[in-house]
This record gives C-alpha cells, sequence and structure tokens, in this order.
C-alpha cells in the first residue's frame, strides 16, 4: 500500500512537471503587446525595459529554471497585473477558503438529497416516483445551467427578500448559490445511483440473500446500496474537487469572491505568474481527485488491492 | 413418514407481451419429511417454476392462478403466530396464499431454504464470508458477536472447509468454485431449515467437485434430518442422492416413484424416452437415442397428454383427453393411458432393460464417462 502510494505520488509529480512546463512554454507564446496596456505609445527601449524587468528577455530555459527555482522553494512569484506586486499565493489564500466552504456545503446537500432520490428511484423503477426523478435529471441536463441559475436568482431573491448581491456574513445570501451549485450534481448522483442499484438488484447474490429471508430493506441498504456505492465512491472526490473550483458562472452571477473566473481573469490580463499559480493548483486539485477516488475504491472493494497484483 | 409439503393442483402462468403462458398445469405432489427428493426433466419442463413457489421468488411476471402449496413443518408457531395463508387449526399454512414479500419473511431461510445455480455469484462480493454466514445466524437464531463466530466456524467445519478462522476473514473472489459452493451450503446450513432445495446443484463445477458437494449434502441431511429437493436434468446425480424422482414433462408431473421404480420399472412413454437417451444405453457404432421433436408450445393450451406429439406409439386417445394418475404401486404413479386395462400392452424399450444390467443406479453417473471415452 504505502510503496504503491509512494509510486502514485513520484508519478504525480512528474505530471505536475509536464503541465507546468507545457503551460509556461504556452503562455510566453502570447504577444508582447498584452504585456503592456499602452503598447502603441512605447520606445522599443521602454519595452526592452519593462521586459526585462519581468525577466522576460532571457532565453526560455533560464527563465524555466528560474521558476522551478522559486517554486522549490514555495514560492510562486508576485501577480503584475490582477493585484499588482502581491504573491501569488496570497492572492490565491483569500480566495480559496471562500470557494470551498461553498463547494463543500453544495456537496453534503447534494449527496443528502440525490442519493436518496437515486435510492427512491431504484426501489420504484418504473413507477412513479421513478418517473418524476428521471424527468428531474432529463431537465438539469438538459436545460443549459446558465438558464435555471439566472431563474433561480432572479425569482429566488424576490422570493426571499435579499439582496442580489452575494454576502457571506449572511445565512440565507448562502442558500441560493448552494442550491444552484447542487442541481447539477443532484441529477448526477441520483442518475448514477439508481442505475447502480438496478444493476445490483438484478444479480445472484441477492437472490441468495433473499433466500436467507433478508427483509427489502435490509436488502436493499446492507447489499444493493452499500455494494452499487462503490463506482460512485470513485467520482466522488473529483466531483468535489470540481465543484470547488468549478464555480465560474456562479461565483461572477453572484459576485462570489471565490476561485470562479479567476483563471479566465488573469489569462486575459496575461499575469504570467497567476496563471501558472492557478494551473498548479488546478492540476494538484485533479489528481489529488482521481487518487482519493481510487484510495476510496480499495477501502470500499476488497477485490481490489494496492499491495498484491492480479488475483487468482 | 409424514408430509411435509403438499402441492394440491398448482397452477402457474405467466405474462408475456399480453400473452399466457401456462408454466404449470396442476402439479399435485406431496414430499415427505426427510427424504430427498429429485425432480427431473429437461429445460423449460417447469422444474425451477415449481420450486420458486415454494420460496416466493416466482419472477414478477408470473403467478399463481389456482392450487394449494400446504407446508406442513412450522407445528406450533402457527397457532401462535397466525398470518396469511395459515388454515384454521393451524396445521398448516398455504405458500399460494402469500402476497406481500413479508409473508416470506417466515418461511424464507428459516423453513425452506434454496441453494441456487451458480455458486461463483451467489455470494456478495463485498462481504466476508464470515459476514455473510454470520448474517443468516443473526436472521434466524438472533446470534450476535463472539456467539455468531463460534457458530460460523462451527458451521464453516460443518461443510468441510479447511482453516474456517482464515476463511471466516476472506471474500468470495479468494475462493474457488468448490469452496465457494460451500459456503453457498454453509449459509443455508446456518438458516437451520427444514427443506432445502438444490437447483442444480453441480452443475456449474467440475466432475470431482461434483462428488464432493454431494456427499456433503447427503451427510449434511442424515446430520439434520433436512428434506431436500433436487433440481437437476442429470440422471447421474438422481441415481446418487434421491430416494424418489418426480419426472416433469410440459407442466406436469407425469411420473413419479422411487429411484428404482422410475430406473428400472418405468411406466410413461417420456420417462422410457428419457431413459433411453442415456448414452451408456448405446451401442457402439450406433447413433445415441435423442427424443424427436420439441416440447409443446405452452402459450397454446395443451390437450391429452402432453407428450403425444413426440411419442411414435401414441395412442388416439393421448391426443384427446388427459390421462389421470394410474397407481402401479403405492409409492409409484404416472400419468399415461397405457396403464389403463383397455389400453394395448405395450412393452418399454428393450434398452431400458440394460439400466439394470449397469448394477446399483448410481452406476450411470461413473459409466457415463466411459461411454463418452468409447465413442471418442
Amino acid at each position: 500500500m504505502l510503496k504503491y502510494l509512494l509510486k502514485r505520488f513520484a508519478r504525480s509529480i512528474l505530471t505536475l512537471f509536464f503541465i507546468l512546463t507545457i503551460v509556461f512554454v504556452l503562455v510566453r507564446q502570447m504577444p508582447i503587446e498584452g504585456y503592456f496596456p499602452n503598447f502603441e505609445k512605447m520606445t522599443q527601449s521602454q519595452i526592452e525595459n519593462g521586459l526585462h524587468q519581468m525577466g522576460l528577455d532571457q532565453p526560455m530555459v533560464v527563465q524555466l529554471i528560474e521558476f522551478y527555482k522559486g517554486l522549490f522553494h514555495g514560492d510562486l512569484g508576485v501577480s503584475r497585473v490582477y493585484n499588482r506586486g502581491k504573491p501569488v499565493w496570497d492572492i490565491l489564500k483569500t480566495k480559496l477558503p471562500l470557494s470551498i466552504q461553498l463547494g463543500s456545503l453544495s456537496i453534503v446537500f447534494s449527496m443528502i438529497v440525490g442519493l436518496p432520490m437515486g435510492i427512491l428511484m431504484a426501489k420504484r423503477k418504473g413507477k412513479l416516483p421513478d418517473h418524476i426523478g428521471t424527468a428531474f435529471i432529463v431537465l438539469i441536463q438538459a436545460v443549459p445551467a446558465a438558464v435555471y441559475y439566472l431563474f433561480i436568482q432572479l425569482y429566488g431573491t424576490e422570493l426571499m427578500q435579499i439582496k442580489l448581491r452575494f454576502d457571506p456574513a449572511d445565512f440565507r445570501s448562502w442558500i441560493l448559490p448552494v442550491l444552484s451549485l447542487s442541481l447539477g450534481n443532484i441529477a448526477y448522483y441520483a442518475m448514477w445511483i439508481r442505475r447502480y442499484m438496478v444493476d445490483e438488484s438484478t444479480k445472484d447474490y441477492i437472490m441468495l440473500a433473499r433466500i436467507k429471508g433478508c427483509s427489502e430493506g435490509r436488502i436493499m441498504f446492507r447489499h444493493i446500496f452499500r455494494n452499487a456505492f462503490v463506482p460512485m465512491a470513485q467520482y466522488l472526490p473529483t466531483s468535489f474537487l470540481n465543484t470547488v473550483v468549478g464555480s465560474i458562472y456562479i461565483e461572477s452571477l453572484w459576485s462570489i469572491k471565490g476561485m470562479g473566473g479567476l483563471l479566465v481573469d488573469v489569462i486575459h490580463k496575461q499575469d504570467n505568474n497567476m496563471i501558472l499559480g492557478i494551473v498548479l493548483l488546478f492540476a494538484c486539485v485533479g489528481i489529488l481527485g482521481l487518487m482519493l477516488g481510487d484510495l476510496l475504491m480499495v477501502l470500499f472493494d476488497p477485490r481490489i488491492s494496492f499491495s498484491k497484483k492480479g488475483g487468482d | 413418514m409424514a408430509h411435509i409439503l403438499s402441492v394440491r393442483n398448482l397452477h402457474v402462468q405467466f405474462t408475456l407481451r399480453g400473452r399466457k403462458l401456462h408454466a404449470l398445469r396442476g402439479i399435485d405432489l406431496d414430499v415427505e419429511d426427510g427424504e430427498s427428493l429429485a425432480i427431473v426433466g429437461e429445460s423449460g419442463s417447469g422444474k425451477s417454476v415449481l420450486n420458486k413457489n415454494f420460496i416466493g421468488l416466482l419472477d414478477q411476471n408470473g403467478s399463481v392462478t389456482d392450487g394449494e402449496i400446504r407446508y406442513y413443518g412450522m407445528g406450533d408457531k402457527l397457532r401462535h403466530y397466525p398470518g396469511a395463508g395459515v388454515d384454521e387449526n393451524g396445521s398448516y399454512i398455504d405458500l399460494a396464499q402469500f402476497k406481500k414479500n413479508e409473508d416470506w419473511l417466515r418461511i424464507r431461510g428459516s423453513e425452506i431454504c434454496m441453494i441456487p445455480q451458480d455458486p461463483m455469484t451467489s455470494l456478495n462480493p463485498l462481504k466476508t464470508i464470515g459476514w455473510q454466514i454470520a448474517e443468516a445466524l443473526m436472521l434466524h437464531r438472533g446470534m450476535k458477536g463472539k456467539m455468531a463466530y463460534e457458530e460460523t466456524i462451527r458451521i464453516l467445519e460443518d461443510v468441510r472447509i479447511d482453516n474456517p478462522k482464515r476463511r471466516y476473514k476472506q471474500y468470495p473472489h479468494e475462493l474457488s468454485g468448490g469452496m465457494r459452493q460451500r459456503v453457498v451450503i454453509a449459509i443455508a446450513m446456518a438458516c437451520n431449515p427444514r427443506i432445502l432445495i438444490c437447483d442444480e446443484p453441480t452443475t456449474a463445477l467440475d466432475v470431482t467437485i461434483q462428488a464432493q458437494v454431494l456427499h456433503l449434502l447427503r451427510e449434511l441431511k442424515e446430520k439434520y434430518n433436512l428434506t431436500i429437493i433436487f433440481i437437476t436434468h442429470d440422471l447421474g446425480v438422481v441415481a446418487n442422492v434421491a430416494d424418489r424422482v418426480a419426472v416433469m414433462y410440459a407442466g406436469d408431473i407425469i411420473e413419479i416413484g422411487l429411484v428404482n421404480e422410475i430406473f428400472y420399472d418405468p411406466r410413461h412413454p417420456y420417462t422410457w424416452a428419457l431413459l433411453s437417451s442415456l448414452p451408456q444405453l448405446g451401442h457402439r457404432g450406433e447413433e445415441l437415442y435423442a427424443i424427436q421433436g420439441t416440447p409443446p408450445n405452452l402459450f397454446k393450451e395443451v390437450r391429452g397428454d402432453a407428450f403425444a406429439a413426440r411419442n411414435p406409439n401414441a395412442l388416439v386417445i393421448d391426443s384427446l383427453q388427459q390421462p389421470p394418475y394410474f397407481d402401479i404401486t403405492p409409492t409409484h404413479r404416472a400419468k399415461t393411458w397405457l396403464l389403463d386395462e383397455r389400453a394395448p400392452k405395450m412393452e418399454a424399450p428393450k434398452q431400458i432393460g440394460k439400466i439394470r444390467s449397469l448394477g446399483h443406479p448410481s452406476a450411470p453417473a461413473d459409466a457415463g464417462k466411459e461411454a463418452e471415452h468409447a465413442d471418442a
């Protein structure tokens, strides 16, 4: 197990290295004009001076080595445009907590609603609850998220008599963004848990459980749900982390000062250090999500093992 | 011996795409307490459907349209806890009356248990062997903790699983097919049933393991005075384990008798044909016997003797009227007009007589292998 994790960790580092290097090279292909807002009026020497200040006049390899040297010491550099002179990490640090809070709440809410909904649908397969649930899932999947986000914001705030702008101090202000953020996940969890449970419920071992004399409730939770949850478990961390960092539209809609939208913003502004800092964060999140997902699988399914190769 | 299960005039129908399939057509069957009964017949003859009625596992689209399934094994429990299907005197419970799943919970496992066909897929892949056996102990004998653990170990020893303490913690995927079949049997034994239904218990296993599993089942039957119903189409298994044999054809039991009576003195033309197709009765160099035609379509109403259409020597009445049971001995009866006193005398095919020369009924299983080699 430990050996596997170390190996996995080493490979993650390698993956990060490739991602960062590629992005590093790519952002340096952007036109020099982008770095200076008043490029047309600048003289050649002013431009060269500016590039020199940013270290962009050096050969790419040297720049890359400098970047990794900094990274090695935990230094992501400073923001150049977005928040001039402020270290990248300090900027991210202020934005992350809000996004994590929002994402966590949304995931918890999605699971509380989505899983029971899927269980109910599986239990009453082909009956009314299943049809209603399916209709909901289809609606959420088919209607572009932006449409119902707007709908919720406009009518929800009116109904609750609150402001359109998000206020972290007012708990009522959290409800609607969390709800908006959750709808997609609710549909996703309900759809998959229903599907996996229906799959499991037709298996032979469920028949044996029935023969044994297990009640339907016991079969549903101790056998079917537990086993159907295994394939779900793998995607939970990824879906959690995606929710934390991927709520771009919702955060801009409610003017929430979180991570969402930040990447697009800094790419427009050609804030190289910010870009790399955010890419690093997202890449770590992605890799961590996959890794946690696999770990959860091992925890839930005895057939999967890190230490041994193959079975019998 | 007393009856433990009495089936009377049982009719089961399935609805398939709006059409009715008459899967069981008036079954009458008495199962004696402590016997081992084999139910044989080709695929689709209704063996499994009949037995699924005993444990409430009929598919959603199937239902009992007529008849009774009286279970006598519960004794005083019925008088104290009446419920669906319990008769006035509390002497039996009619399983055919059950409507809800809850009704079955007092039967399943504790009274009637079943060993499903495929041991490879019948165990929950995510639970340890021990957990799955202990679950049955908890459900039916209220055992928990250390007590359940010790009883589980004892049962594992009972089904001849070596190193039970280690096995307790193992998962199904760590065991071989034969081992898993033993675990399934262990789960059934943990339920402590009166009747054990074995649905083709050996088809998924190789020959040596088959013999071991059959031996084990025989042992357990003696030890716990179990009533065992074997569903099989392997006549070798029948000869090996059964006291009595019921032959099913097209949703009806057409002949039933002691194992010797069925093997040495079969009376129904279908039983003749079935036994004639034993490969060890063939002559070297000649083609093996096969029954011509196909079973009747149960979507249509079957008139007369269901086997008549495939029987080259069928009587005229066979296609007109269904024969009743004719008793041959107190234990042996068959549904064929040949047993009517007005029927012409018809001898069983010559090769049936050769079964006797194969010796003890258990011989076919071994002789079968030799015959295979000879033919190859």
